[in-house]
């Protein structure tokens, strides 16, 4: 007898589409899973059987064939144990197969049948969204996200098999957890002092324009860049349906609803390249760049990354989207994010000068671990210091996070009108369109360009973070010079002895 | 001695430089001999100075290669060890390497030898030499100092490598990072006289690389000296050898920043060894790398504010003239006509930095306008020249 089941599973982001195709037949007893199953989906066998048992349901001792179809594409992770197990008893004719037509199966099987949670629950009820599907009821906040027919949430394969065959209705869903309170953003005004980048912080959130904080140890780099994400905006609703996407497919902790506030991600620099851009052996898993798309991606001490994995950044960078290929094809992930780094000016962190203990070569070692393509890419490169204690005391009492954040969404607005989200996607035309230069501001240009300040691609660069500041200022057309030496300010560079400089 | 006779078949191979006798009268006059004394074992130069300073090279080498060293040439006996090492070496290679290289080698004998190593207290017996033959009649002022040198130090190095050789003087100097470096760019520079750079490792191996351009500079439009034999890492100890040679060519040594113990302060205590004028250029009491230059100036070695006090002690300019010459400088005025030009905010910024340097954050607190305007005003003054930046700080410049 036969039963096909409708269930899915992950690639990369994307929800797909599975028939687990069941098939009982008298012969030896055994099981065989069929389809391209990885090493979890495999082992669906075993879980399935003891599920069935404990469940005190029969295990038909039969000759059991699952097929996975399609046939080519690989399936992973153990979301489709449930289904199997439904199957198997479908197929068996312990029920009728006609009550699992146009229904959707996710789940995984404990051996005492119960049914737990998968990871990337949200695409991949996504994918089956066109029936009814039955979850975990840990999973069902999510999967009510995106289900267009309902949501079954169940709690074990018994009460399934009930509904299922007619004795009792569907479980009444567990009302919804009292909603978690989200941790409090860190917020501005617990930093004093600093007001170069606290600007220039101000600057990235507005114009999305990728940080470098560059500064010795304990001067408040790591703070300031854990203030970025309280300046940037709510996400929109596209963004906030593809960032839960993300999350749930890399099996991270979601809320109970959709993500609506920028993620931020700090990974450690011990990071493989893997584990930032994402991969695995078979299909690739979103790494951290994507889960912080939209949002902000902090790699602090930046010097310590492995060049290798600096370089892989530089397409993101570029393109805002990650293509990963491995031996069973190529996926393409989101990593829209901001980039936010920190890093010592050399080894010992006193920064080449006064002070510093570390060798010129030890020096030059440390500078050249960042690529030039890829510090090309970093808008805005801003020193920051030890504040001068008497400084600290009589300055005027901090901006908070929430009155950046207004100016910044401002400027957002501004923006949108000119058909982008951000002022640093501005390309080609649509720059020269929105960014025109009034005269003096074309000879700062140009003279920054004869000192060979600017590259192409850096000149470029410091026409959108002109605009930027232009529009944090009074928002008009034309940029004046000092919009762009503002930005070509911003714009400095380590040299060899690690002191910034201009270029 | 007559156990090394045993073992030695017959010298000729040996001798042989080369299959033609010209190019063998080439290599010679190359100094390939000298090339293949400097490289044998504890060839102190001590030691090779008591062998070369009446001999020909190819004589001492005809001696090493029969093992007949006379024994007045050291208190051990080297014959042997020398001996040894001289039987291995291919001379034909070290001639093609110098050619290569367009390197020469001089030995007191050779006429190129510059005279003030000669008769120094610890003298040079054998120099390999890049570029020209350095002119000994002509006054030469080392310019030292730290590697780790502040952008001030750096551009003081380069005026006064530049006022220097405006002057004719030649500028001596170790081609090191810092203000070694820097001297020898703004010399350069200048192109108005010839420099000359001493390094600690052999000619062809570059350190630190990173200066790469600067040596070839030197070798074009200039003199490059080296004690070492062709082939030696920057060892530490070349360095304190090699800073005796930049005394014993110099007629005045200028500190520009040094900390309180370094190479610098050994060069300088090369010199008084030497009775070389020492001279130091002043810098801040907060300067770490001015330490050394401030104890030498309150030891009492007279002061470098301008090129003139360098060709004052050289007896190049008389006070009076290099007075007169420093009223036309004219950069005070200069600087007075820019300022007139400035607006509120950036005389303002100026005012603040008459206490001293202070970081860009520090700046915008005090002066209490927003951080673009800050930034711009600090961007305006730093391209009149009247601000400058060190790392985090900045400063007038």
């Amino acid at each position: 007898m036969l039963a096909t089941i409708r269930s899915a599973t992950l690639v990369g982001v994307w929800g797909h589409q599975v028939s687990v195709e069941v098939h009982v037949a008298d012969g030896l007893p055994g099981f065989t899973v069929v389809g391209l199953p990885d090493a979890s989906c495999r082992e669906a066998r075993d879980r399935v059987r003891a599920a069935i048992i404990s469940s005190k349901l029969k295990w038909p001792p039969k000759r059991i064939t699952v097929n996975l179809a399609p046939n080519d594409m690989p399936k992973s992770g153990a979301g489709l144990d449930l289904a199997v197990a439904v199957g198997v008893l479908a197929a068996d004719q312990q029920l009728a197969p006609e009550t699992l037509k146009n229904m959707g199966v996710l789940g995984q099987l404990g051996l005492d049948g119960s049914v737990r949670p998968v990871p990337g629950a949200l695409p991949l009820v996504d994918a089956i969204g066109d029936s009814p599907v039955v979850v975990a009821a840990r999973d069902r906040c999510v999967a009510e996200l995106v289900a267009r027919e309902g949501v079954r949430p169940i709690n074990n394969l018994k009460e399934m098999f009930k509904a299922l065959s007619g004795t009792a209705p569907w479980p009444e869903p567990p009302p919804p957890p009292p909603p978690r309170r989200a941790d409090p953003e860190p917020d501005l005004c617990d930093i004093s002092g600093q007001p170069l980048a606290r600007w220039a912080l101000e600057v990235a959130a507005a114009g999305g324009h990728h940080l470098l904080f560059v500064g010795p140890p304990g001067a408040g780099k790591t703070m300031l860049a854990r203030r970025m994400v309280g300046l940037l905006p709510d996400l929109t609703p596209q963004e906030s349906l593809e960032v839960t996407r993300v999350h749930s497919a890399a099996g991270l902790v979601l809320p109970d609803g959709l993500i609506t506030r920028p993620p931020f991600r700090a990974p450690h620099h011990s990071s493989s390249m893997a584990a930032l851009v994402g991969g695995g052996t078979h299909m690739a898993r979103p790494g951290e760049v994507s889960a912080a798309t939209s949002g902000v991606l902090f790699l602090d001490e930046l010097g310590e990354f492995a060049p290798s994995v600096l370089d892989a950044l530089r397409q993101p960078l570029e393109e805002g989207k990650i293509r990963v290929a491995r031996s069973q094809g190529m996926i393409e992930h989101p990593a829209r994010f901001l980039l936010v780094a920190a890093m010592n000016p050399c080894p010992c962190g006193a920064g080449g000068t006064v002070g510093c203990r570390c060798a010129p070569a030890a020096l030059a070692r440390y500078q050249r671990r960042l690529s030039g393509p890829f510090v090309d890419r970093l808008d805005l490169v801003v020193r920051v210091d030890r504040p001068d204690p008497a400084d600290l005391l009589d300055s005027r009492p901090s901006v908070s996070s929430a009155e950046v954040a207004q100016r910044v969404a401002e400027v957002r607005t501004l923006t949108r009108k000119r058909g982008v989200a951000r002022n640093a996607d501005l390309h080609g035309s649509a720059l020269d369109q929105h960014a025109p230069l009034d005269a003096e501001a074309t000879k700062v240009l140009r003279t920054a360009l004869d000192e060979g300040r600017l590259s192409a691609r850096g000149l470029r660069r410091v026409q959108t973070v002109a605009r930027t500041i232009r529009d944090l200022d009074d928002g008009g057309l034309e940029l004046r010079a000092q919009d762009l030496l503002a930005a070509l300010s911003l714009r400095m560079r380590l040299d060899s002895t690690g002191s910034l400089i201009h270029g | 001695m007559a156990e090394a006779q045993a073992q030695a078949p017959s010298p000729e191979p040996i001798l042989a430089v080369s299959a033609s006798p010209a190019a063998d009268l080439d290599a010679t006059a190359r100094g390939v001999h000298a090339a293949a004394l400097a490289a044998l074992p504890r060839a102190s130069s001590a030691r090779l100075h008591k062998l070369l300073k009446q001999q020909d090279p190819a004589e001492v080498w005809s001696q090493v290669v029969a093992g007949e060293l006379p024994r007045w040439a050291s208190s051990e006996d080297f014959a042997d060890l020398w001996y040894r090492h001289a039987r291995d070496c291919d001379l034909g290679a070290l001639a093609e390497q110098l050619e290569s290289l367009d390197a020469w080698v001089t030995t007191p004998v050779s006429p190129e030898h510059p005279p003030a190593l000669v008769d120094d207290i610890d003298p040079a017996p054998i120099l390999f030499r890049r570029g020209r033959v350095p002119d000994s009649g002509s006054p030469a002022v080392a310019i030292v100092g730290t590697r780790r040198c502040t952008p001030t130090g750096r551009s003081v190095a380069m005026e006064l490598g530049a006022g220097l050789a405006e002057a004719g003087v030649t500028v001596v100097s170790g081609l090191a990072l810092g203000i070694d470096g820097a001297a020898h760019r703004g010399a350069l520079a200048a192109a108005a006289a010839p420099v000359v750079g001493v390094v600690g490792s052999g000619l062809d191996r570059v350190y630190p690389y990173r200066n790469l351009d600067l040596w070839d500079e030197v070798t074009a439009s200039g003199t490059l000296l080296s004690e070492a034999p062709l082939g030696a890492e920057p060892e530490g100890w070349r360095f304190p050898a090699r800073n005796r040679l930049l005394v014993a060519l110099a007629d005045v040594v200028v500190v520009i920043e040094s900390k309180r113990a370094g190479g610098s302060m050994h060069t300088v205590e090369e010199a008084v060894r030497r009775d070389v004028v020492v001279m130091a250029v002043p810098g801040s009491v907060r300067n770490p790398a001015a330490e050394g230059t401030n104890l030498l100036l309150s030891e009492g070695c007279p002061p470098v504010c301008s090129t003139d006090d360098v060709l004052v002690a050289l007896d190049l300019a008389t006070a009076g003239t290099a007075a007169k010459d420093a009223g036309k400088a004219e950069s005070p005025q200069a600087n007075r006509v820019a300022q007139n030009s400035l607006n509120p905010l950036q005389k303002r910024l100026l005012q603040l930095l008459d206490d001293g340097p202070v970081s860009l954050d520090a700046l915008v607190l005090r002066a209490a306008s927003p951080v673009p305007e800050v930034l711009v005003a600090a961007e305006a003054l730093e391209r009149c020249g009247l601000l400058a930046r060190d790392g985090s700080l900045v400063m007038r410049a």
